[in-house]
């Protein structure tokens, strides 16, 4: 909007300090910041301190010591179930919102995202206290005779943090697939319905190919916020819950070592960096052309 | 997608009401315990109490690390809102170098937290800026600009160019129209992406535990806590918070979804 009007001199030194403002905010605190981590990951550590000279040591360790990878694969595998069951219980939920009319779905929609907004720590803490020895999901299950006795199947574990994330991120699925839903026009689905298709015929054939782009856009969510937590895991987690968050964040901490920790969130952000790019190849490509 | 026949109607209606209940039982928990006293994983149904509340009127540690949340809150909506303005003003209409800028600005955004966390954390440590509630306000602000610039930026692109065409028109100035026709425009997208920004901020954890110093946030304190087990008064506070959050939550509807219904990540 500056353009317009830019004769006085006052303006026009504001109009520059702007221009100068809206490129150096984004580059000064996150392109400098990244780039400096990148650095980072090409350092080494000599009893604690942090030896400035490059070196390809820490991704050699990545990728030779028998630690890191298999834990690498295994929260992506983790991450990846999250997301599968993330979407099974969301597209369903998504899908029934769009059988209502007007005020309802969207009274519905707000209902099933409010959860977002509570505090994160708080609700890993009660899903922690729902899935312990003691809690609502052990008392359930032994009263419903499914199981004898208490078990400690869902808490300190892979388990626990599978089921924990998937209860924490399923509203990030249902938004995208609400979207992509909502976006079919009716007129489709009449003329599937006047050319004699099934209501299962017009779901498979025309409303789950329509709305893929949302299954994929709500997947690659789920994966990036449940690959990047270390929170969970570590509270849920217990010993054998260890994931690729955790090990990152532990070389901030007690194993003190940021430079290596810097490579390992290279090889985060790679993983990440696919899944969104994934998620927005197949996101967008369909779905609105029509 | 009224064809479906009712079996099928009524087993979505099943799965969502079994969603629902997913995500509502951790928020159920601590609020009822808020009121109730629990042992050994009963709850105790017959004496309801609000001990709790008064116990956390009393816990100036809570009271304090909520006041420090408070103010990181109230400075990354200030710092967000001023500079997602300016920059969706700036990039609005404008082609060159726009999308690489836009792809910056959501990255800490789109990145795992623990990513641009570091980042930062090393960031501050190499231009010698000691952590404390300023690298704290500037980690928020950078993780939520995303948002607010967005929220802008859409409302921008939705208002008629005729709009502002016209204020020249009349013989408005530069700042006349800004004043006048744009700002007043953008207002309500303000304060919806501020109350976002806002949301954002008071929960965000995570690059919170890497840039902080001495002084925590409330999830901060409540992440140390966790690790002991928590005392009861911080079940009322969990309930305080959720009845503000959803209070948050429907101004945020209010000023957003009338005309973004469908495109925002409320």
């Amino acid at each position: 909007m500056s353009k317009a009007g830019s004769t006085q001199p006052s303006e026009r030194h504001l109009s520059l300090l702007v221009t100068v403002l809206a490129f150096a905010l984004p580059v000064v605190f996150v392109l400098v910041p990244l780039a400096i981590f990148l650095v980072y990951s090409f350092f080494s550590v000599d009893q604690g301190t942090i030896i400035h000279a490059p070196t390809l040591g820490n991704y050699v360790r990545f990728f030779t010591d028998p630690i890191f990878l298999p834990v690498f694969w295994n929260t992506i595998v983790l991450c990846v179930s999250v997301a599968v069951i993330c979407i099974l219980l969301a597209y369903p939920a998504a899908y029934f919102l769009t059988t209502l009319k007007g005020r309802w779905r969207y009274a519905l929609l707000m209902l099933l995202l409010v959860p977002l907004l509570m505090s994160y720590v708080i609700k890993i803490y009660a899903i922690r206290s729902i899935l312990g020895l003691n809690g609502f999901l052990n008392k359930a299950l032994v009263a419903l005779g499914i199981l004898e006795q208490p078990s400690t199947l869902f808490v300190f574990n892979m388990n626990a943090i599978l089921l924990t994330l998937s209860l924490l991120l399923i509203p990030f699925a249902i938004l995208p697939i609400f979207l992509s839903l909502e976006r079919i026009p009716q007129t489709l689905l009449r003329a599937s319905d006047d050319l004699g298709a099934s209501g299962l015929q017009t779901f498979l054939r025309i409303i789950l190919p329509l709305s893929l782009p949302g299954v994929a856009s709500a997947a690659s969510f789920v994966f990036v916020l449940a690959i990047g937590d270390f929170l969970t895991p570590q509270m849920v987690g217990g010993i054998s819950g260890f994931t690729f968050g955790r090990i990152l964040y532990s070389q901030f901490g007690t194993a003190y070592n940021w430079p290596f920790g810097a490579a390992l969130s290279v090889a985060l952000a790679i993983v990440v960096i696919c899944a969104i790019l994934i998620g927005e190849r197949f996101g967008r490509n369909r779905g609105t052309s029509i | 997608m009224s064809a479906l026949p009712r079996p099928s109607t009524l087993f979505l209606a099943a799965i969502t009401t079994l969603v629902a209940m997913l995500l509502y039982s951790p928020l159920f928990v601590p609020i009822v315990s808020s009121f109730f006293t629990i042992s050994h994983g009963d709850v105790d149904w017959s004496s309801p109490t609000l001990s709790t509340y008064r116990a956390l009127a009393a816990n100036h540690d809570i009271l304090a690390a909520l006041r420090t949340t408070l103010i990181v809150g109230m400075c990354t909506v200030v710092l967000s809102v001023v500079s997602g303005t300016l920059l969706a003003l700036y990039y609005h209409g404008r082609r060159s170098g726009r999308s690489v800028l836009q792809f910056i600005i959501f990255l800490p955004f789109l990145m795992p937290p623990i990513i641009s966390g570091l980042a930062l954390l090393i960031f501050f440590r190499e231009i010698g800026l000691e952590r404390s509630l300023l690298t704290v306000i500037i980690g928020h602000t950078v993780f939520v600009l995303a948002i607010v610039y967005r929220t802008v930026l859409m409302r921008l692109q939705s208002m008629s160019r005729s709009l502002v065409e016209a204020s020249y028109d009349l013989g408005a100035t530069g700042w006349q129209t800004f004043w006048r026709v744009i700002l007043p425009n953008l207002s309500s997208a303000m304060v919806g992406g501020a109350i976002l920004a806002f949301a954002l901020s008071f929960d965000e954890t995570m690059i919170t535990i890497l840039v902080t110093g001495t002084q925590s946030t409330l999830p901060v304190r409540l992440w140390a806590m966790m690790r002991l087990g928590f005392s009861p008064d911080i079940n009322a506070l969990v309930a305080l918070i959720l009845m503000f959050t959803v209070l948050l939550c429907v101004l945020a509807a209010r000023f957003l979804i009338p005309r973004q219904m469908a495109t925002e990540r409320a």
